[in-house]
């Protein structure tokens, strides 16, 4: 065993070495902190995937402070109705406790083509057992109302049969109560 | 002061004072009750999650609600969609004609006229990520961008997301796209950010009809679990590519694709 020998195996480790840790040094730097964490992606992005900002309340956060439209609502037929699907996004009104706008309430014609977005007979994909539809003007027509007439005059869009139930117990036409 | 402005101003302290103690005092930041339990407050146990995706095709009456909810919640641009609802049409030839304007942005307020043939039956498919369990996406991703989280849900990481829109042509459902704004390829996330907080995603949420259903497989008693362990018939998109989805159809008609 010469000097040439052990100076040549020597050198041989010493680049390994150097070239395994430049090698971990790289990785370090190129990647990402929390790369591979559960597997070949940055661990950190779901964490900010759940962060973002929440947009949509739920009819409770509604109701909180509107509790008249919430009394309305909850007994009628539409209660399975969102409120921010007419009314807008609830981030759009209230952020963080504080009223920052106000949401549109439909108005007149608006309310009609709002209707029919599902109540409207024509599309025929509609079952009955899921949604009762209409056919206008037929409806109006059957009624025997004006043809010009929007949908909430007869029926108050946040419980579209308590007017006419009413009106039924009224004229007799149904016990009242039920 | 004089006599009118003394008794306004009595009147208006004592109206004032009333509706406070009518008024319930709201606000506070967004408080909403728990729609998927187990999550909210608790610490959320990422290795130990699953859920599922169920689309009731028989219930869909094309509203277009959530593509409504899905384009506010993300303030997705105009000409993109995270989900839509499209529209089967089928003639008596079996023939099928497809269409989807904006989406279901603007619901579907008339029938098709540009039809021939005498028409044998109207449904609409809701269309969102399928989170596959092998996902093509997530498998042509050059940088890793989008990725499979421990608890199932395929995301895009944005910050890495170079745009090169591979995982677009990798889609089998059409899925994803370029968002214009901000150059990402982006996906539905079925609201993860939603579910994180123990809230339904968006979609679900505005569902009139309850046609699209959400919810922990972990959890015996959700809806999602009743119905993927009961006896109804369930079918994925495009089984045939091998993607597993964890999106669930229930009645879809097998012209759907």
């Amino acid at each position: 065993m010469d000097f040439n020998y052990r100076m040549r195996l020597l050198t041989v480790l010493i680049s390994m070495g150097v070239l395994a840790g430049g090698g971990l040094v790289l990785k370090k730097v190129l990647l990402p902190d929390s790369f591979g964490v559960y597997g070949p992606y940055r661990a950190d992005a779901i964490a900010e995937a759940a962060l973002i900002p929440i947009r949509h309340g739920t009819n409770t956060s509604c109701f909180k402070c509107h509790p008249h439209e919430a009394k309305i609502h909850k007994k009628g037929r539409h209660q399975t109705i969102s409120c921010e699907f007419c009314h807008g996004t609830y981030a759009d009104h209230v952020t963080d406790g504080k009223k920052i706008g106000t949401l549109p309430v439909k108005k007149e014609k608006e309310i009609t083509t709002l209707c029919l977005r599902c109540h409207n007979t024509e599309i025929k994909a509609r079952h009955e057992e899921v949604i009762k539809t209409v056919a206008m003007p037929n409806h109006l027509k059957d009624q025997r109302v004006k043809i010009t007439h929007n949908c909430n005059q007869c029926h108050q869009v946040h419980a579209p049969l308590q007017y006419i139930i009413r009106a039924k117990q009224i004229t007799g036409l149904m016990e009242a109560g039920s | 002061m004089n006599r009118r402005s003394f008794v306004k101003k009595v009147l208006n302290g004592s109206i004032a004072g009333s509706l406070l103690l009518v008024w319930p005092m709201g606000g506070g930041s967004l408080e909403i009750p728990v729609q998927i339990p187990g999550i909210k407050g608790r610490d959320y146990d990422i290795l130990n999650q699953e859920f599922a995706f169920i689309v009731d095709v028989t219930r869909c009456i094309g509203c277009g609600s959530c593509c409504v909810a899905d384009k506010r919640e993300y303030n997705v641009p105009d000409g993109n969609y995270r989900t839509w609802v499209e529209r089967y049409v089928k003639g008596f030839s079996d023939k099928i004609y497809v269409d989807s304007p904006h989406g279901g942005l603007d619901g579907y307020q008339h029938p098709r006229t540009d039809i021939d043939e005498e028409i044998r039956d109207t449904f609409f498919v809701p269309k969102l990520c399928n989170m596959c369990k092998e996902a093509p996406c997530v498998q042509v991703c050059p940088v890793g961008a989008t990725f499979i989280s421990p608890d199932g849900f395929v995301l895009v990481d944005e910050k890495r997301c170079v745009g090169c829109a591979y995982c677009i042509q990798a889609c089998p459902y059409s899925v994803r796209f370029l968002n214009p704004v901000t150059k990402v390829a982006e996906k539905c996330t079925w609201c993860y950010h939603r579910v994180r907080e123990g809230l339904l995603p968006a979609c679900v949420e505005v569902c009139p009809t309850g046609a699209r259903k959400f919810g922990s497989m972990k959890d015996e008693t959700s809806e999602v679990y009743k119905i993927l362990k009961g006896p109804g018939v369930l079918t994925v998109l495009k089984k045939e590519m091998g993607t597993f989805p964890a999106l669930y159809y229930k009645g879809a008609r097998r012209e759907v694709i």
